[in-house]
């Protein structure tokens, strides 16, 4: 069961693994399976009970913390899910079946059956294995959400007993050894160890298959069913998908073999979407690290399967549009991007999202930002035409800043606490618009560096919030020492604990000219004189910046003067105010604060500059199509 | 040939109406710019002295909308409003001009003098608005029959899988095959009220599918070629201006002519549509 089959070393501890013989059952929605889980105690005390997820229980009951959250009811009756064990036994052929029992760690909901614990008849001692041999059934819910069935649909995720993760003091900062395995919750799904998997599932032979694993070998049972076995080795999950509508599409990047699993219509598109997937692996191969399986598939779901959408579970991943996003929007790629970029954030560098989602969804959007507006676009991702555009990172910032609730909340909290729907703009938006910022100050190659170096430290590891600032601490004090202070803790200290918003603005700008007195300009150098009829006319020039927001950030301010002079002005942006004065023959024309646009968390760019001379030909523009458009329209509906 | 004889004389009808075209393009225009210009205002207000604006420049980066915050709702609430409201304004505007034309068209006097041409529009103004009102109703449920009915369906049976095949594109070749009748109805009872001076849009509709179904196939042929050229203009005009991105003030009013001119050609071509339905009426059964 721990052979590598598929690397000559393990890339991580291989703490757990699952061997499972799976059926589907078309007709009734279910899967039973078969299944050996291994779990080995890599702490130096005995532990006496194990935790498992038990997710697809999220859907038997509308009390569940899934269902009552109102994201989910059931399509009649065929649509509830659930996970029965039906035999539970330890490798001693101990009965455990009776000593399971549920638990909810995170909101002691009686009703939620979606974390299983099972007390041992004798401990697991220091580097021993548990093995659990399991007869489960799983019955899959309708309407899809993250994983069920729709009519022959099946996307077959979180759909087996897992076990959480044992972790031991000092790991994530934690003080004391002990099970981490939470509920499942609508906005957070993963956090696992590394696993080895060997799964065969049998389906009718009519469909067609895909799973997050290698294939293996492929029988046709002569029944009408065939079996399909994959092997796969170091991923958090194992999903898989069958239908009988399925297009497959393959091809290769480097030693990576990819393989799109589409509909008719998909099939459209199917150039665009892999090459998204390509784009996405040589962005993050440079940059953070290494992809290291040599297989990926993805999943561009059709209509009716379109609650699977976007998705991710390592080597499977799901995309979103199935073929009817118009090719100018690059949405469809753009969530390609985002799932593939799952593979190591959350995949390899195996974070707790339901402790610290923006570990996970935040770092993932960042890059799937900084890959869609680097390939596509010109550095406007989601939609480039002559008279609109739009970037990837602009409309994550345009999320953040346009939220009336971005204020509600720390960013740090664990998945099911944001308040009133603010998980996905805090967890998502809000964490990638400041890690845009990080990388505005820091500057793209020292941010490069920092996921580098997170890579190699925490790759196939467990990484939490505070081992990544250690990270960026260190990499930043190496590559700039103390330019911004001891360590980079103030910065998150705002950003990631603090709910302060970042508002810079140009308070004011005068040039006023110095009467009863007149200059001789030479450079930068003015010679005061009594009026003296062949000097220059001298100014004083008053630039005023306000920190309207309660954030504290490094500034940049570009002053232009009428004389074609510039000056940049750095302001360490503590003060509620900073006054810039100039004296000298030349009047001020531009302010611009943060003129590279390093700060995304500003929260209004409009009122960051100033200039003597504003140009309204844009709106000029926009009034003249707009009058157009009316008279159209008027011209189109009257008959 | 009557077919091509209809369409020239329909075209020089129009044509020689350009006085009249040129009252409803001018009244339009400063219809419009009752709203356009306030909400100019607005968005000067907005960016007032920022340099921001640099960011229209080569198209609307939405990434602005954010730092617009409360203001961009604003906006977007005015330009809604004040575009709805100018839809109905312009539907009645319209609708007032249709009786002037029709009565250019149906009486074959030559031109109109303005003060005629207003005349016949007020005369004709509230037969010409039930029978809009109808007609466009009439045009509505026929979307929804034709359209609506059979993508609800394919959507519910198929979850939505079936909405975007080549299957759906058969709903829409129907409803745009079927909608020069509509018009022809339209046009065939508005020709009747204009000749005949009466307001009775029942009878007058009667007459119009009792022409329509008298003349059919020319002028259905007629009716199709004079849509079909329509909207091949209204598709190039729009997208001509959507794609253009002038950058400088000059060339703003060089494009503010030039789409005012392709206004202009568009109430032309639409009158060019009322002058051939008027020709077809004189042609016998």
């Amino acid at each position: 069961m721990r052979g590598q089959a598929i690397f000559d070393v393990p890339l991580s501890e291989r703490t757990t693994g699952y061997d499972i013989a799976a059926v589907l059952d078309a007709e009734s929605k279910t899967v039973t399976g078969d299944m050996t889980a291994w779990w080995v105690n890599r702490s130096a005390i005995p532990v006496d009970h194990a935790l498992l997820h038990l997710y697809l229980n999220a859907f038997s009951s509308n009390k569940s913390s899934f269902a009552s959250s109102g994201r989910w009811s059931p399509a009649g009756d065929e649509g509830w899910g659930y996970v029965r064990i039906n035999q539970m036994s330890d490798q001693y052929g101990n009965d455990l079946t009776m000593t399971m029992h549920h638990i909810a760690p995170d909101d002691g909901n009686i009703n939620d059956r979606t974390v299983l614990q099972i007390d041992l008849p004798q401990p697991v001692q220091p580097g021993d294995t548990l093995k659990l041999n399991i007869l489960f059934e799983s019955k899959l819910p309708s309407p899809i959400v993250r994983t069920g069935f729709n009519k022959d649909y099946f996307w077959v995720a979180q759909w087996f007993p897992k076990f959480g993760v044992y972790e031991t003091a000092g790991m994530r900062q934690r003080e004391s050894d002990g099970w981490n395995c939470h509920q499942f919750h609508p906005n957070s799904e993963f956090y696992s160890n590394h696993s080895v998997y060997n799964v065969s599932v049998t389906i009718p032979s009519d469909y067609v298959a895909g799973s997050g694993g290698q294939l293996v070998e492929e029988i046709d049972n002569g029944d009408g069913t065939r079996k399909i076995r994959w092997r796969a080795e170091d991923i958090v999950d194992f999903a898989w998908t069958a239908w009988p509508g399925y297009k497959v599409v393959r091809d290769k990047w480097r030693g990576v073999d990819i393989t799109f699993l589409t509909s008719e219509k998909g099939l459209e598109i199917a150039d665009n979407q892999i090459n998204a997937v390509k784009n996405g692996l040589e962005y993050l191969d440079a940059r953070v690290g290494p992809y290291p399986w040599p297989h990926l598939t993805f999943v561009d779901p059709p209509m009716e399967g379109a609650g699977a959408g976007g998705m991710e579970y390592t080597t499977i991943f799901t995309s979103a549009g199935s073929g009817m996003i118009p090719p100018f929007l690059k949405m469809a790629e753009m969530v390609s991007i985002h799932e593939f970029g799952h593979a190591y954030f959350m995949g390899i560098l195996a974070s707790n999202e339901f402790e610290e989602p923006w570990l996970d969804e935040g770092v993932n959007s960042y890059w799937e930002e900084r890959i869609l507006d680097h390939y596509y676009g010109g550095g406007y991702g989601i939609i480039r035409l002559p008279f609109i555009k739009f970037s990837d990172a602009d409309m994550a910032r345009t999320s953040y800043i346009g939220s009336p609730s971005r204020q509600a909340a720390t960013n740090d909290l664990p998945s099911w606490l944001y308040p009133h729907g603010t998980y996905g703009m805090m967890s998502y938006q809000k964490a990638a618009t400041w890690l845009h910022t990080l990388e505005g100050i820091i500057s793209t190659e020292t941010m490069d560096n920092v996921f580098r170096e997170y890579y190699r430290r925490w790759a196939f590891k467990h990484p939490s919030g505070k081992d990544f600032i250690e990270t960026v601490n260190d990499v930043v004090t190496e590559e700039h020492g103390e330019k911004f202070g001891n360590d980079m803790n103030w910065f998150f200290d705002q950003v990631l604990y603090g709910t302060e918003i970042c508002d810079y603005r140009v308070s004011g700008v005068t040039s006023r000219k110095i009467t009863g007195y007149s200059g001789i300009a030479d450079g930068d150098s003015v010679t005061f004189t009594r009026s003296d009829r062949k000097s220059d006319t001298l100014y004083l020039a008053r630039v005023g910046i306000e920190r309207i927001g309660g954030m504290m950030l490094p500034v940049e301010v570009l002053v232009s003067f009428d004389n074609g002079d510039e000056v940049i002005e750095e302001w360490d942006g503590k003060e509620r105010f900073r006054d810039f004065e100039y004296t000298g023959t030349r009047k001020v024309t531009r302010v611009i604060i943060d003129p590279d646009n390093k700060i995304d968390l500003d929260i209004n760019r409009i009122n960051n500059s100033w200039t003597d001379d504003p140009q309204f030909t844009a709106s000029g523009r926009m009034m003249t199509k707009f009058v157009f458009l009316m008279q159209m329209m008027i011209s189109l509906f009257t008959i | 040939m009557d077919y091509i004889r209809i369409l020239k004389r329909g075209a020089a009808a129009a044509a020689t109406s350009y006085r009249l075209i040129i009252i409803m393009w001018l009244t339009a225009l400063m219809m419009v710019l009752l709203v356009a210009l306030p909400l100019k205002r607005i968005l000067k207000g907005v960016f007032d002295r920022s340099l921001a604006t640099e960011r229209m420049l080569d198209g609307f980066d939405a990434g602005l909308v954010g730092d617009m915050g409360q203001s961009f709702g604003y906006l977007f609430g005015a330009a809604t409003i004040g575009g709805l409201l100018l839809m109905l304004t312009g539907f009645l505007l319209f609708t007032f001009f249709a009786g002037g034309l029709f009565t250019r068209f149906a009486a074959a006097y030559g031109d109109l003098n303005v003060a005629s041409f207003m005349k016949a529009s007020a005369r004709n103004f509230f037969p010409f608005l039930i029978l809009a009102l109808l007609m466009t109703l009439i045009i509505f449920a026929w979307t929804a029959l034709i359209i609506g009915v059979p993508v609800g369906i394919m959507a519910a049976v198929t979850d939505g899988a079936m909405t975007g095949s080549n299957l759906m594109r058969i709903p829409f070749l129907i409803w745009a095959l079927g909608m020069p009748l509509w018009l022809l109805v339209a046009d065939h009872s508005r020709r009747w009220m204009a000749a005949t001076g009466s307001g009775k849009v029942f009878r007058a509709m009667g007459a119009g599918f009792g022409s329509l179904k008298r003349k059919f196939l020319r002028s259905y042929g007629a009716m199709l070629t004079v849509m079909i050229v329509n909207l091949l203009f209204f598709g190039a005009a729009l997208w001509i201006a959507a794609w253009s991105v002038p950058e400088r003030g000059g060339m703003i009013f060089l494009f503010f002519l030039s789409t005012q001119l392709m206004f202009l050609i568009r109430l032309l071509l639409k009158s060019w549509r009322y002058a051939v339905v008027s020709e077809l009426a004189l042609l016998p059964a």
